[in-house]
């Protein structure tokens, strides 16, 4: 696709908004329509579309399947970390009132991490589908 | 009036479903979904200050993105049959 300088430039311009897009969605997410799946979705599909316009190759030099490897584990770690904190501050597991001295603090802390963990690991789980689809057969 | 536009694009989005069952060649059909996906943004849209839910736009954004997306990766895979090259 090297002839196509339009998509080239286009696809430069557009993946921040695409990649800023995503942090909105992910951290917006407790007041409008959005959360960790969706900005997962949104931010892989950045990565998607660059590797789409410039080769795998080209993508695999930005982000290698380790980096991708450890940042799906990193986020089911905050994920079940979050829970287990519950634990061990004395209320069940999830249980975000107690993560912070007051309740209300604690639901948002926890919501926020437990988003950033499933948004990590669904942007990971996105780039390495889009990386075995489309590295069949080199 | 926001009634109005709604009919009106779904009035749209049927044709476009009409192109994109019968068109004689593939470009047909790859254009027609990807005006189907255009008309669903603006349909969005407009669904969301009919229903009093401007945050309908987030969406509307999000499918525009995922749209687009989804376009090029269609015509990448029918021009060079693979995703990953860089198709020179």
């Amino acid at each position: 696709m090297s002839d196509l300088l339009v998509l080239r430039i286009v696809t430069k311009i557009l993946m921040p908004f695409i990649l800023l897009f995503a942090l909105y969605v992910q951290f917006h997410g407790d007041y409008g329509p959005g959360g960790g799946f969706q900005a997962g979705v949104i931010f892989g599909a950045g990565f998607i579309l660059y590797g789409l316009v410039y080769g795998l190759d080209a993508l695999r030099g930005v982000l290698s399947s380790d980096i991708l490897r450890a940042g799906f584990a990193l986020g089911l770690l905050i994920f079940a970390g979050v829970g287990v904190a519950g634990l061990l501050l004395g209320g069940n597991y999830l249980d975000y009132n107690v993560l912070a001295s007051d309740p209300v603090k604690g639901q948002h802390l926890g919501i926020l991490l437990i988003e950033f963990g499933v948004g990590l690991t669904v942007a990971s789980v996105m780039i390495s589908i889009f990386y075995y689809f489309a590295g069949r057969g080199r | 009036m926001f009634t109005a536009a709604a009919v009106g694009l779904v009035v749209a989005m049927a044709l476009a479903l009409a192109r994109a069952l019968m068109g004689p060649t593939l470009y047909d059909r790859i254009l027609s979904v990807n005006t189907f996906g255009t008309k669903t943004v603006l349909i969005l849209a407009v669904v969301g200050f009919l229903f009093g839910r401007p945050e309908f736009l987030d969406i509307a954004l999000a499918y525009a993105l995922i749209n687009f997306i989804g376009t090029i990766a269609v015509l990448k895979f029918f021009k060079y049959g693979d995703l990953g090259g860089t198709g020179s």
